[in-house]
């Protein structure tokens, strides 16, 4: 099991995707709803579901516990979701929040109350879709490879002190006929932006605690840092 | 006997087949009666001209016998077109050869004697059908008033004005309320006709040998309904305390059917008046050509829409609720009040024909089933993607006929354990897919005059341009030497390198912004290097 606190609030479809999908990679998680009435549902489906009445506080600061990485708030209900967001927040402002959204106007809502990120369902079935519509090729190449039904997988990769990419240009490491690899983009630790592509063709000079997001096989993702000591 | 029914067989079987009496009927039903055609629109313009200016030209001859030669050119020409219309309109109404054929096709199938008689009586009866439909007696008197050596005949003039019924679809709309208020006009024709019989008899009764104005029935009537029309014109009035006292009941009376009469007309244009917009929605639908078809205007359907509105793609949606296609039409769009499970809907919007693709994404997994079996069973061709609401719906998507079927939550399965593994790789994701920092992955196809086809990859010079190539999609068998993946029955080739040979018909797929994809699309079109 890998030792990350995750918390997923509200048991609903979604939430039962993301469980299935970190079930599947092998993290522990807790599953828990206000609702008694899902735990059959949720034990035919293979989940222990754990009943918290979140709209107490003192409850739920006992249900959170301490050391919690990822809370998810998955509801139907995005009135359920900002509260809990709000709830949570009011306990530790430090912990991050993944909430749903159901709605447009609830988006705003949702980052105000403080969730880290926010997921729309519906924004990215319709992009999907129109991306599907408009460029099918690109859709069927993003989805048979980044989204897995074949070895190529999405990494991040984070420059250490000792690493031999430390202290290197971005334009001088990149591109390298020697790894079958794509750079996508960086995280870099002293700008503020969370990602920037490499095709806004900035070269960074790359720093311990940078991270850099490959596009590769394992195996190649795994010689390359192996080869800059990563 | 036989001889001249085997020789009418093989007439009807040859006009059955021909397909030049074919082509020239279906022109003729497409010109006349065809509702949405632009070949009816016009004629019918025409026509309207021709009925106003030949009723005018007859007019003026009531006072003016003697008429300019153009005028009087101009009455035979709109007679012989009025004539041509009708025989053609009695034409296209049925099939001759058909009722025969079908007939005579009958009496083999079951043995029994084939009557020559009882077919003609068919056929006959069939034109008959035609002969005595509203319409068709209005088109017939209308041409009358242009036979001159029988001037009484003049007053069927007013038939000619009739006619334009025909012609206009606001003044058809008003023929249909009509109809279709049938009862409700008729209970309140009889409820004013006992009111004025009475009124009438009333008025006779206390006042003819009073009353110098009325001396007969007809007078009482005429009265009665002037004055249960409140018009009052004053050549009759009561003069007995009686009579008053009926006139003001009279009023009273013909005040509320006057009430009732508006009330009942005007409901039904209103509700007419919806039914005519959506006609007219139908009609512009009818115009557009490969077009995609939007079943469901919620979040996702908004979402879809709209991009694919702004990127110039012709879009029509259908929903059940009238509010969101109220919405989608100030948006804009072309929006339909409609139940797209309906194959009647989807066969009037064009499914496989003028609709190239169907989007189903309403909020229910049995509806998108439900539209996307529909749409399918419409045309094979069409290309349809669904929006699966439960990811364990998927499989029953793809049996229905969906070509594509996305789940949502199962991509939202994938982005929340990324966020939870690799955050930085879930904000690279979550970008691309959402495109809104300006990135976007986007296809090249490279045609045969590309400035590409057969040049290195290095040419491209990808980096200046702030590009990245992600691979290329190629038809062919999958080679050893590089790292390739099979897509439905192609190959990709994931990050070839620089001395890789471009071929005629690649798809690269590019990610960058778009301003620098389309300076290499244009690079892509130029001639190819000699």
């Amino acid at each position: 099991m890998k030792s990350k606190k995750i918390l997923i609030f509200g048991f609903t479809k979604s939430a039962i995707e993301i469980s299935t999908q970190l079930m599947a990679k092998g993290y522990d998680f807790t599953l828990i709803d206000n609702d008694a009435s899902l735990i059959p549902t949720a034990e035919k489906l293979g989940f222990n579901l754990k009943i918290l009445d979140y709209t107490d506080d003192v409850l739920l600061k006992e249900g959170i516990g301490e050391n919690v990485n990822f809370i998810f708030t998955l509801f139907d209900d995005d009135a359920k979701n900002v509260f809990l967001i709000l709830s949570v927040k009011a306990l530790d402002p430090t912990l991050h929040v993944i909430a749903i959204t159901h709605t447009k106007d609830t988006i705003h809502k949702l980052e105000i109350a403080g969730a880290s990120t926010i997921l729309d369902p519906y924004q990215i079935s319709g992009k999907k879709i129109y991306k599907l519509i408009t460029q099918p090729e690109v859709m069927n190449v993003i989805d048979a490879t980044v989204f897995g039904y074949h070895d190529l997988n999405m990494e991040q990769i984070t420059i250490t002190k000792n690493s031999l990419l430390n202290q290197c240009m971005i334009n001088d490491i990149y591109p390298n006929d020697a790894y079958n690899l794509l750079i996508v983009g960086i995280h870099d630790k002293e700008l503020k932006k969370e990602f920037i592509f490499i095709t806004e063709g900035f070269n960074h000079k790359l720093d311990t605690g940078d991270v850099l997001v490959v596009i590769g096989q394992t195996e190649e993702i795994l010689r390359y840092k192996k080869d800059f000591n990563l | 006997m036989d001889f001249f029914i085997s020789l009418l067989v093989r007439f009807a079987y040859f006009i059955d087949s021909s397909k030049r009496y074919r082509r020239t009927k279906e022109f003729c039903r497409t010109f006349l009666e065809h509702p949405t055609s632009k070949l009816k629109f016009y004629f019918d313009l025409f026509m309207v001209v021709l009925v106003i200016l030949s009723v005018l030209f007859l007019l003026y001859e009531v006072k003016t016998p003697e008429l300019h030669p153009f005028m009087d050119f101009f009455i035979n020409a709109s007679l012989v077109i009025f004539v041509i219309e009708y025989l053609l309109r009695l034409w296209i109404y049925s099939d001759n050869h058909k009722i025969f054929l079908e007939r005579y096709e009958y009496a083999l199938d079951n043995r029994v004697t084939f009557s020559l008689f009882q077919t003609i009586r068919s056929i006959i009866s069939k034109k008959l059908e035609y002969i005595f439909s509203p319409l068709a007696i209005i088109d017939l008197l209308a041409i009358l008033p242009s036979y001159r050596p029988l001037r009484f005949l003049r007053i069927f003039l007013l038939f000619r004005i009739f006619k334009l019924f025909r012609y206009a679809r606001s003044m058809k709309t008003f023929t249909t309320i009509i109809s279709e208020k049938k009862f409700e006009l008729f209970t309140l024709a009889i409820f004013a006709g006992f009111v004025i019989f009475t009124g009438s008899s009333a008025i006779y009764i206390f006042e003819t040998n009073v009353n110098p104005k009325i001396n007969t029935l007809f007078d009482a009537v005429y009265w009665s309904i002037v004055t249960m029309g409140t018009v009052g014109y004053g050549d009759i009035v009561p003069v007995t305390t009686e009579g008053m006292v009926i006139s003001m009941l009279l009023i009273i009376f013909g005040v509320a059917i006057l009430a009732f009469l508006t009330s009942i007309i005007v409901s039904s244009f209103q509700t007419k008046l919806v039914e005519l917009k959506e006609s007219r929605t139908l009609a512009d639908i009818e115009r557009l050509k490969n077009y995609i078809l939007v079943c469901g205007y919620g979040r996702v359907g908004e979402v879809v829409a709209k991009m694919l509105h702004d990127d110039g793609y012709a879009v029509v949606i259908v929903d059940t609720d009238a509010g969101k296609i109220k919405l989608a039409n100030q948006r804009g769009m072309i929006g339909i009040l409609g139940d797209a499970s309906k194959s009647k809907l989807l066969g009037q919007l064009g499914v496989g024909k003028r609709a190239s693709k169907v989007i189903c994404v309403t909020n229910s997994d049995e509806m998108n089933v439900f539209i996307t079996l529909t749409a399918r069973s419409l045309s094979k061709d069409v290309d349809i993607i669904a929006r699966v609401v439960k990811s364990h719906h998927k499989k029953k998507y793809l049996l229905a006929g969906a070509n594509f079927a996305l789940s949502a939550d199962e991509t939202i399965g994938l982005m929340g354990l990324q966020y939870v593994d690799q955050p930085i790789s879930y904000a690279a994701l979550n970008e691309m897919l959402t495109e809104n920092t300006g990135v976007v992955f986007e296809s090249l196809k490279i045609h045969e005059k590309s400035y590409y086809v057969n040049q290195p990859l290095s040419v491209l010079k990808l980096q200046e341009k702030r590009l990245l190539l992600f691979g290329i999609v190629r038809q062919g068998i999958q080679p050893t030497d590089f790292l390739t993946y099979t897509i439905d029955d192609k190959i990709f080739y994931f990050n070839p390198p620089s001395d890789f040979l471009i071929c005629q018909e690649d798809m690269l797929i590019i990610m960058g912004k778009k301003h620098h994809i389309n300076i290499l699309k244009k690079q892509s079109d130029k001639r190819p290097l000699k």
